[in-house]
């Protein structure tokens, strides 16, 4: 199968994310993400960045819960049904307006639920879009001007990945040494160690390669847009147009 | 081609200097080997040839480095990139992009070549190194060997006249390096490349090269003919510690001209087999693991039985399942099925703690295990964790290696100290089993030498089990007992290392491809039978 333009995917899940934002609907969020989640089975691409769908979703959790404690613990004292009440903490007078504690109504948590549902769904979109387009690809399609700064990303892109299953490798170690799940020192200074003799082996493989030797830069097989990527693109829009609408 | 004159170099915050006073000229289509001690400067001498050293990583450079008419003092790494080809330990880690074509077209691009020219050299460049079929695959789905061929094939387009790698076949199987080393020949003799290259396992690369440059730790080198530089040092592979025991007249460094120096003794000596070693008591049994990945199975029903005081070498090309066994036996991966039973528990009925205890490991990376800032304070951890006396651990590190000074930090000791240090931090507990996942990389033959001896005494003085992972052949045929052979993700050999490896041309080290029909392994087994080694 002939490969999508690598902005394709950017495009349709940028429309989307525009979407869910507008609309700002629980039920939509959801459907987008299950959506998304269709377009990544099927489009997964076999590089380290295949994962991003599943740490976006997982790191949307984690933001999720975050949201609805803080909503909890800290916020505007909203009218509506008592659920339960925490021990409130007096705050100075030059601080008015905010409190910690109180009563939580439902109102108040479901908003902030809500909250973090739309935040937690643009960020699983853009991870849905990585994980089907690898973003080395995508920096070979942007303007030559921007190179630049895409080989300092290409730098924190490569060692990104590598970071992750560094992180499990030392872990183990670590795991079978102790007997224990090691302390977070434990694993940073190899960690640490490592990736910055990665970041420098790269960026000297890169100059030893000629890389910033020329001003402007060629491009072995240029990618052109197909009617496949318009399609997606369009239902994309069409989607979004839909949403905001709603 | 390349003319260093009076070179010295200091980096920046040392008070040694790395090299002093180097002086050697490479000419056009030469292949030469680096060869040193670990730490002598090696890596440091390679990057030189393209100023990536001292350009890169600061430093005072002394003296004066021509490489084809240009000075690397006043040209930068990136002005040479169409005269030097790098190729570095880890090709993964200089990978800039994730597929096999694009990555060979990334040094064109950054030198705007028009695209005709690079389909062309692309074309061509693939060809030399057999990836035709591999064009649009992911370079994270490649294998180490094919890793290290698309590493070749990328300073290749740039049409270099100078390539230089650094430890290329460390990471490979025996037939892997083979064919890297077979590429680099064709190189140097069709199209007249000059090839720079530092290796560890001289067995491997000894036969290719035509001239040695050798860097001993005190500053001094000295570049010739093989023959003539083997005299002069310890570094030396099996094949020339033969000619040595037997007294040849003659130092060989391939196989065929010192086949025809041992004719008589091939004919001549009666065999005096290597005494059998009786293993103890199963102490560790893996039996029908089957281990998947997702769909895929990398291992299918393997078998593997560990006993007390005896060797066992795990062998077989990348990715035959090695590392997923291993992984198994320390209790990292559950397998889908089989059983795997320590002593006469399950494993998995065994708490983590004791398995630790019961199980040494050494990784891959033997630096994962340190995370402390002194040689002194990790050893002091190890002492604690194991609730063993206070130096001890230190004490057996020093009995290992006397020269380690307690005050290093772990980062600037040398891979072959580094293994040390972790080596003496696992062994403080004791294990009854221990295993190793390819302890030889970047080790030289002194520090190999080192941990055979441990392995050994280890072995037949605390009953230890040992299971290591490898592709050196020529440190299982010194120490293994046993060998398996894995090929994808199935048993296919399980025996004495003897019958093992004299059943696999491919994997035969050197002393029984020169002996061969014989039976004689190493170079103790041939001096055995000649009757002249005392056990």
């Amino acid at each position: 199968m002939k490969p999508f333009h690598p902005l394709t995917f950017w495009a349709l899940f940028s429309c989307l994310a525009v979407g869910v934002i507008a609309a700002d609907s629980a039920t939509l969020a959801l459907l987008a993400v299950g959506g998304a989640a269709l377009i990544v089975k099927f489009y997964k691409q076999d590089g380290p960045w295949s994962a991003s769908f599943h740490w976006s979703l997982i790191a949307g959790l984690v933001l999720i819960s975050i949201r609805a404690l803080t909503g909890i613990l800290i916020g505007v004292p909203r009218i509506g049904e008592v659920l339960f009440t925490l021990p409130r903490i007096n705050l100075p007078s030059w601080l008015p307006g905010i409190r910690i504690g109180g009563p939580v109504t439902w109102e108040r948590l479901s908003s902030s639920l809500h909250e973090g549902l739309i935040i937690a769904t643009v960020i699983a979109l853009f991870g849905a879009a990585n994980s089907v387009t690898s973003p080395h690809k995508l920096l070979r399609v942007l303007p030559s001007r921007i190179y630049q700064v895409g080989v300092t990303l290409t730098i924190a892109t490569s060692v990104f990945p590598q970071l992750i299953s560094s992180i499990a490798r030392i872990r183990q170690a670590q795991f079978l040494r102790s007997g224990s799940k090691p302390r977070i020192s434990r694993i940073a200074i190899p960690l640490l160690e490592e990736s910055l003799a990665r970041a420098v082996h790269l960026a000297e493989a890169m100059e030893a390669r000629g890389f910033g030797q020329s001003k402007s830069q060629s491009r072995y097989r240029p990618i052109n847009y197909s009617l496949r990527d318009l399609a997606w693109i369009a239902s994309g829009a069409l989607v979004a147009v839909g949403m905001v609408a709603l | 081609m390349i003319t260093f004159s009076r070179v010295s170099l200091i980096y920046p915050h040392s008070t040694t200097t790395v090299i002093e006073d180097l002086s050697f000229e490479i000419s056009e289509g030469e292949m030469v080997l680096v060869m040193g001690h670990t730490g002598s400067g090696k890596s440091s001498l390679l990057r030189l040839i393209n100023g990536l050293v001292p350009h890169h990583t600061g430093g005072i450079l002394g003296g004066e480095i021509i490489v084809d008419g240009k000075s690397t003092r006043t040209t930068k790494p990136g002005e040479l990139a169409g005269i030097v080809g790098i190729v570095g330990q880890n090709p993964l880690a200089t990978f800039v992009t994730d597929i096999v074509e694009d990555e060979l077209a990334f040094g064109m691009e950054s030198l705007n070549f028009p695209p005709d020219v690079m389909r062309k050299r692309i074309e061509e460049a693939l060809d030399q190194v057999g990836l035709v079929p591999l064009r649009q695959r992911s370079i994270a789905t490649l294998s180490g060997g094919e890793q290290q061929r698309l590493a070749i094939a990328s300073a290749l387009v740039m049409h270099p006249k100078v390539l230089v790698l650094d430890e290329p076949t460390s990471a490979l199987d025996p037939i892997a390096s083979e064919e890297i080393l077979a590429i680099l020949h064709r190189l140097v003799h069709d199209l007249s490349v000059t090839v720079v290259l530092a290796e560890h396992r001289l067995e491997r690369v000894i036969g290719y090269v035509d001239r040695i440059l050798l860097i001993e730790g005190d500053g001094a080198s000295s570049i010739g003919e093989p023959s003539e530089i083997l005299k002069k040092t310890d570094l030396v592979p099996p094949i020339v510690r033969l000619s040595r025991a037997l007294s040849l007249e003659e130092i060989g460094t391939s196989t065929r001209e010192v086949r025809k120096l041992t004719e008589d003794i091939r004919r001549d000596l009666n065999d005096i087999p290597r005494p059998v070693f009786k293993a103890g008591e199963l102490s560790l049994s893996l039996t029908d693991i089957v281990a998947k990945y997702g769909e895929k199975e990398a291992l299918s029903s393997v078998t593997l039985e560990l006993h007390s005081g005896e060797i066992t070498a795990l062998m077989g090309r990348n990715g035959a399942g090695k590392s997923s066994l291993i992984k198994c036996a320390v209790g990292l991966l559950s397998p889908a099925s089989g059983s795997i039973v320590l002593g006469e528990r399950q494993l998995d009925e065994i708490a983590q703690k004791e398995r630790s205890r019961l199980i040494g490991y050494i990784p891959q990376e033997p630096g994962d295990l340190l995370y402390l800032s002194s040689v002194a304070e990790e050893c002091a951890r190890a002492d604690r964790d194991n609730a063993i006396a206070h130096g001890a651990t230190l004490a057996s590190l020093h009995q290992m290696l006397p020269t380690i000074s307690p005050q290093s930090h772990p980062r600037d000791l040398s891979e072959g100290e580094r293994l040390s240090l972790v080596l003496a931090i696992v062994l403080a507990g004791s294990p009854q089993i221990l295993i190793l996942d390819e302890p030889t990389r970047g080790l030289d033959y002194e520090a190999k030498n080192r941990l055979m001896a441990l392995l050994h005494r280890r072995a037949r003085i605390d009953g230890t089990s040992v299971l290591m992972a490898t592709h050196d052949v020529e440190i299982v045929a010194e120490v293994a007992d046993r060998t398996i052979f894995l090929a994808e993700g199935e048993k296919v050999a399980d025996g004495p290392t003897l019958d093992v490896l004299l059943a696999s041309p491919a994997f035969a080290p050197q002393v029984a491809k020169v002996m061969s029909p014989r039976p004689w392994l190493t170079v103790g087994d041939v001096l055995r039978s000649q009757g002249s080694l005392e056990e």
